[in-house]
């Protein structure tokens, strides 16, 4: 059976069916999008559909809760708020949820029913099925995953955890999750999107978040995409950010060296739409790729209305022939005056075999604008190095300290401090640094 | 200590110092002055270990030891220090990270434990007094934001902290005005002692008002054409290099 076949054979099965409209004209698009090949301009770099399996099947299967899960779960950090998914499948018991007021979290099957009319009023609305093949894909098969409503005025500041994590090892699943965050005017909310596979684990998934910034709200996601290797994944995540609203993303990459046979393919598309005025967007990117790692992020900032801010810093550290792909994009809109947008790209090649396609695509249709962008690609400064070592340092230390104060940077633009804690260490353990 | 015997560096395909001799005894202070661009900076690099210079032939002796066969690091955990003539801005590195760096490199190197917090941040007090330096610096990224004096304080605070048996600076007192040439010259006497010895690279007499060296060599050409005690930089300061030039003018 084809893979355009096996889907479509798949989607006759689906039996979760709120939405109903809206995943028959997400399959029916689908159908004519398929998977997107390399002659595609957004996949030129990332060959996807060579790389997916044809058997996939897109019905998650729930796994046991096994010891190494249970030890995984302990050794997370005290988080209040932390949410788990096992290969897609939500377990609440394995979840704590604090009642808190003004605050919803739940699974988004259970906000199917207990906030249809918000959840209808949502769900799809942020995504182009149109255009998008896997956000296409992921509205007509979405299983399960995280609803989030914040009501007017509330500030929750705790940060909401949701973590995906991955123990089956089934070469064909092709698991569909999905998150949903709706933050009311003058809300706020932090919140932590964690994908992680379990060692010698195969993995492939695809996931949207949709999320609405109220006005004068504001939203910090960090996507966390820790010790990618033997996966797939495929993430979409679309905002819109209302008057005086803030919307900031930061998207964290690490892959660890390859445990089997499998890809290690990331890729990001962030979306922030700025369609009130006086708005913010932060996009913000860290990524470590080694042996054969391919993460790419493509990301865009839309500046509809007028009298909004930007930002885009992305930063690469790769190794081994690990290959980066970085394709910022900003649209400027013919209202969108008085436009403050700034974008910058940096990546480290830390080996001849590693390598990186970097595009800027600023499209201005305002003439009262500030745009900026700036690429680097290159090694740590010469003189830099020299310094530290004629200091003692060892070269490999202080290869390490430079590629540690280099990645840094995006993890200090992280709000909720017990993240950006998390990451700091991480980064620590990750470049062996021990300051 | 340190013996130096005809050393011929080169940089870009050009040869800088020419069959370039001195001994550094324990404890001595030495001078080096010579006009721009004759190769003081290029000594200085080279014993350091900055692989941009190449060495052509000769030998560095230090306690002992070929110094030529050691890399940067190395030369600098066996007690070797350039206090540079630029020093350089290290972004997302405060100053007491990469201190603690250095400091656990040394201690290493000589089989010890890493120096435990509480000692180290001690020791960066009593250290940082020594070039009246406002604790403040120890959190921001190492000379990043610095202005001239601030950066060559920081350098005599580095050598303070990892104690050096040969200490090289090179123009520690260029950029700096008559307060913090006094703060770098206080610093660096208080560090002098019977075994800890000095290469003070200086295009001006005034440092050596502060700094008294045991020595002082006029380098041109690549070389040292002229050697005597403190009163030669006292000539050079009222008569300038151009007497120098004339009696050498073989040599460039
Ligand atoms: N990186 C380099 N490439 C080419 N020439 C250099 C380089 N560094 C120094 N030089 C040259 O070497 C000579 C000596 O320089 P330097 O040692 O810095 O002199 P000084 O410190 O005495 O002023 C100068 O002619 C200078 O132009
Ligand atoms: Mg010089």
């Amino acid at each position: 059976m084809s893979l355009a076949e096996n889907i479509s054979k798949q989607f006759a099965e689906v039996s979760n069916s709120n939405v109903v409209e809206l995943r028959k004209n997400a399959f029916t698009a689908f159908e004519k999008l398929g998977i997107p090949s390399s002659r595609h301009e957004e996949w030129k770099y990332t060959n996807i559909k060579t790389k997916l399996n044809e058997q996939l099947s897109l019905t998650p299967v729930d796994s046991q809760v096994n010891a190494a899960v249970k030890n995984y779960i302990a050794s997370l950090p005290p988080y209040s708020f932390r949410i788990i998914f096992l290969n897609g499948v939500f377990h609440p018991e394995l979840s704590i949820v604090p009642d808190t007021k003004g605050l919803t979290v739940c699974s988004l099957r259970e906000a199917f029913g207990s906030h249809t009319t918000l959840v209808e009023k949502h769900f799809g609305k942020l995504i182009n099925y149109n255009e998008e093949h896997f956000a296409a894909l992921n509205t007509a098969f979405v299983n399960d995953g995280v609803f989030i409503h914040v009501q007017k005025n509330v500030t929750v500041n705790e940060p909401i955890y949701v973590q995906y994590f991955f123990t089956a090892s089934d070469i064909n699943a092709f698991t569909q999750t999905r998150s949903l965050a709706i933050v009311e005017e003058g809300a706020s909310i932090q919140i932590a999107e964690d994908f992680r596979n379990a060692s010698n684990i195969n993995v492939q998934y695809n996931h949207v978040s949709e999320v609405f910034v109220g006005k004068n709200a504001s939203i910090d996601i960090v996507k966390l995409q820790l010790e990618v290797s033997n996966a797939i994944g495929i993430h979409t995540l679309e905002s819109q950010v209302e008057r005086d609203g803030k919307f900031s993303a930061a998207t964290v990459t690490f892959s660890s060296p390859n445990t089997g046979t499998g890809s290690a393919i990331i890729r990001n598309n962030v979306t922030a739409r700025l369609i009130g005025e006086n708005s913010h967007a932060d996009l913000n990117g860290l990524y470590f790729g080694k042996e054969n790692a391919h993460i790419d992020n493509h990301i865009l900032v839309d500046h509809v209305a007028p009298n909004c801010t930007s930002n885009q810093l992305y930063k690469g550290v790769l190794s081994g022939d690990s290959t980066g792909v970085f394709n910022g994009k900003i649209f400027v809109k013919p209202d969108a005056q008085k436009t403050n947008a700034f974008q910058s790209s940096k990546a480290l090649l830390l080996s001849n075999d590693a390598s990186i396609n970097s595009k800027p695509q600023l499209e201005i249709f305002a003439d009262d604008v500030k745009c900026s962008h700036g690429a680097a690609v290159g090694q740590l400064d010469e003189n830099a190095l020299f310094y530290l070592r004629a200091r003692g340092i060892t070269k490999e230390e202080a290869t390490q300290i430079l590629t540690y104060a280099f990645a840094h940077e995006v993890i200090d633009h992280i709000h909720s401090k017990p993240i950006r804690q998390f990451l700091c260490d991480k980064l620590k353990d990750e470049l062996k640094v021990n300051f | 200590m340190l013996s130096i015997k005809n050393l011929n560096v080169g940089i870009a395909e050009k040869q800088i110092l020419k069959d370039f001799n001195l001994e550094i005894k324990p404890g001595e202070i030495h001078a080096i002055m010579g006009p721009n661009g004759t190769g003081k900076s290029t000594l200085a690099s080279t014993l350091a270990g900055k692989e941009d210079y190449e060495v052509l032939s000769g030998e560095v002796t230090f306690n002992g030891k070929n110094l030529l066969e050691m890399s940067a690091d190395e030369r600098a955990r066996e007690g070797v220090f350039l206090a540079f003539q630029y020093p350089v801005e290290i972004p997302g590195v405060s100053t007491t990270n990469f201190m603690k760096a250095a400091v656990n490199a040394k201690r290493k190197h000589q089989g010890l434990e890493p120096m435990d917090a509480k000692d180290f941040l001690k020791l960066m007090r009593e250290k940082m007094a020594l070039v009246e330096m406002n604790k403040e610096f120890t959190s921001r990224s190492v000379n990043e934001g610095f202005s001239g004096g601030e950066k060559k304080r920081n350098e005599i605070f580095q050598m303070a902290m990892l104690e050096p048996t040969l200490c090289l600076l090179d123009e520690t007192d260029s950029g700096l005005d008559i307060d913090a040439l006094r703060i770098v010259a206080n610093g660096v006497n208080k560090l002098r002692d019977d075994k800890r010895s000095f290469l003070v690279i200086t295009h001006y007499q005034r440092l050596l008002n502060y700094i008294v060296p045991d020595y002082v060599h006029v380098m041109y050409g690549g070389k040292i054409v002229k050697s005597g005690g403190k009163e030669l930089a006292l000539k050079l300061e009222e008569q300038g290099y151009d007497w120098i030039k004339e009696e050498n003018s073989e040599l460039v």
